[in-house]
């Protein structure tokens, strides 16, 4: 049999040193962001039970789930989604917490990509839910929260802005079978036109046929929603376009104007979403970085019905925006040597230094000479050498009896 | 920012996109008298050659906007893109074929299909709700028949020619294959105006 000592498993990889500090960076500023506006720190277990994540309506493809089993036989799946269990975990254990509830996260989540792809399997994520409220404050907020996270690891970003409902209220006024439905989702999420058209032909006219042709084309800026507002819709849907047209202004207004897209063709599947939903776009990255929406439906699914709205952070694109950016590393000061017999009073001393704020390192060579060459190679400026006394000498400079 | 990337699939495609880039006024003189070059230019934009299944890897990753690539490989290898426009030249098929006067449906036994194209055969058997077993080859699947390894194979026929010599007949057609261009989710977001006007200037020149 072959042995895999050497290799990690594919998707999964090791993080090194400017990679780790681009990550632990990134963390770091959007944990500050996430604490200042009065979220607050959960996590979730890494294994959870499948059928969360098998939810009707609200589903994560199976062949996408890493699984395992208990020792009782229980199917189980490491976390492929965080807002799936802060949804459970909300509607089990703080159900009744004051509200609105604010949580933020930072923790992976496994997906299984098709072999060879080159995606993480394995991809931090921070993101924040915001739950027990509803309506245009609790979506502003919510967006204001994602625009200010992309805002903190790039200056070039684009939020899109669409709503889950749109094409269902559409649909939902249509006389088709959920396999038609469903058919004419897919061709309008692929933005393929050709076959949309061929799909409505037998439908005949009708205001909603003719704004589902135009769907996957209605994404831009603000004209988008004006083309649509111009179709005459009526109910629910002309409701829909004006609460994105709210918001839309309300950003506007708020200095994210050049920022904003809409993109009204967005149509997902097997989501949980059912209100407003919105990405994270910057140059450079093929998909999105930021995902969220609302999800009025989720809580009631695990017993505790409140409205929500939330979104995650792709964190390893958001460390590689950072990356390049981050001052270079701060190289030790001071290497600490200590004579023979008295390499506790050098450690005693290089508390005593660290303590001060200091970058030291502990000589690990046995010689002084071994001790000024490794200084010299690696930059270390200063040499401390510690013995009955404690002397400073250059690394360059011969000592002298 | 640097000007938008398209990715074609090398050979039959690559010519005919670039007649029809050319109808449509972009200078395509660089794609006629490529030399050594991998990229080349187009008129304002960049053009990469590739084997069908790699336009679609360097368009997911972004690092091609845009890609011209057939339907048969987007049906068989999937992933996510925007499929923008048919282009309607390299246009076949997809079709069950068996041997000429056998009735492929009868019987009750499991049918061995040969194809180039597992998921493709697989989804329309799916659909038919029926279990089938399934055989990738490389080379020509005609021979799976006549060797007597597979009932029947799924491929992209054009004339139906090659079919016809090794008495073989189409059972069914699976689908209709043309040349598509496709786009990347975030370039189409980012870049819609550039887009859409190349996209407009080759559905313009197709009628």
């Amino acid at each position: 049999m072959r042995n895999y000592t050497k290799l990690t498993p594919e998707g999964a990889r090791d993080l090194l040193f400017e990679e780790c500090r681009a990550l632990g960076e990134a963390k770091a500023r959007l944990t500050r962001l996430f604490t200042r506006r009065g979220y607050r720190e959960a996590m979730t277990p890494g294994l959870e039970y499948y059928d969360m994540f098998n939810l009707p309506g609200a589903a994560i493809p199976q062949q996408q789930m890493y699984k395992s089993t208990d020792s009782a036989g229980r199917l189980l799946v490491f976390r492929p989604d965080s807002t799936l269990p802060m949804a459970r975990m909300a509607a089990a254990r703080l159900r009744n917490h004051a509200r609105p509830i604010r949580l933020y996260y930072s923790q992976s989540v496994y997906r299984s990509w098709p072999a060879l792809s080159g995606r993480s399997h394995e991809n931090p994520q921070m993101g924040v839910e915001l739950l027990g409220a509803a309506g245009l404050r609790a979506d502003l907020e919510v967006i204001c929260a994602a625009a200010e996270a992309l805002r903190a690891v790039t200056e070039d970003f684009r939020v899109e802005l669409g709503h889950a409902g749109f094409f269902r209220l559409l649909a939902g006024r249509l006389s088709i079978s959920p396999d038609q439905r469903e058919e004419i989702r897919a061709t309008i999420e692929a933005k393929n036109y050709g076959a949309l058209d061929e799909l409505l032909q037998p439908l005949g006219h009708s205001p909603e046929a003719e704004a589902i042709r135009r769907l996957p084309r209605l994404f831009g800026g603000e004209e988008v929603l004006s083309q649509a507002e111009g179709w005459g819709l009526d109910g629910s849907a002309a409701q829909t376009l004006e609460y994105l047209r709210s918001l839309y202004t309300a950003l506007k207004d708020l200095g994210l104007g050049s920022r904003l897209m809409v993109d009204l063709g967005l149509v997902q599947r097997n989501d949980y979403y059912t209100g407003v939903v919105f990405s994270g776009y910057v140059r450079e990255q093929g998909r999105p970085i930021l995902t969220g929406g609302r999800y009025d439906g989720l809580c009631g699914q695990f017993g505790a019905q409140m409205p929500a709205a939330g979104f995650a952070v792709d964190m390893e694109a958001a460390a590689g925006l950072i990356q390049g950016q981050l001052p270079p590393e701060e190289a030790s000061q001071v290497l600490v040597h200590g004579e023979p017999g008295f390499e506790m009073k050098a450690q005693q001393e290089l508390i005593r230094l660290t303590e001060q704020g200091l970058a030291c390192e502990s000589s690990v060579w046995d010689s002084l000479e071994e001790a000024r060459a490794y200084a010299e190679q690696a930059g270390i400026p200063r040499l401390l050498l510690v013995g009955e006394s404690v002397r400073e000498i250059q690394p360059g400079e011969e000592e002298r009896p | 920012m640097r000007p938008l990337r398209i990715a074609l699939t090398k050979g039959r495609l690559e010519k005919s996109t670039a007649e029809l880039m050319g109808r449509a006024g972009l200078d395509c003189s660089a794609l006629r008298d490529k030399g050594r070059k991998l990229i080349l230019p187009v008129g304002e934009m960049e053009a990469v050659l590739a084997k069908a299944g790699d336009v679609i890897t360097y368009l997911e990753h972004g690092v091609c906007d845009l890609g011209v690539v057939g339907k048969d490989v987007i049906m068989e290898r999937g992933g996510q893109f925007f499929e923008i426009l048919d282009l309607r030249f390299g246009k076949c098929g997809f079709a069950l074929a068996a041997p000429a006067g056998t009735d492929f449906y009868q019987g009750y036994q499991i049918k061995t299909i040969a194809t180039k194209y597992p998921k493709v055969a697989r989804r329309f058997f799916q659909s038919k709700d029926m279990d089938v077993r399934v055989i990738k080859i490389e080379g020509s699947v005609e021979l799976a028949p006549l060797l007597g390894l597979a009932d029947g194979i799924v491929d992209l026929v054009e004339t139906g020619a090659t079919l016809r010599e090794n008495g073989l007949e189409v059972v069914e057609p699976v689908a209709d294959v043309s040349a598509r261009l496709i786009v990347n989710v975030a370039s189409m977001k980012l870049r819609k105006k550039e887009i859409e006007a190349f996209a407009e200037r080759l559905e313009r020149e197709l009628g």
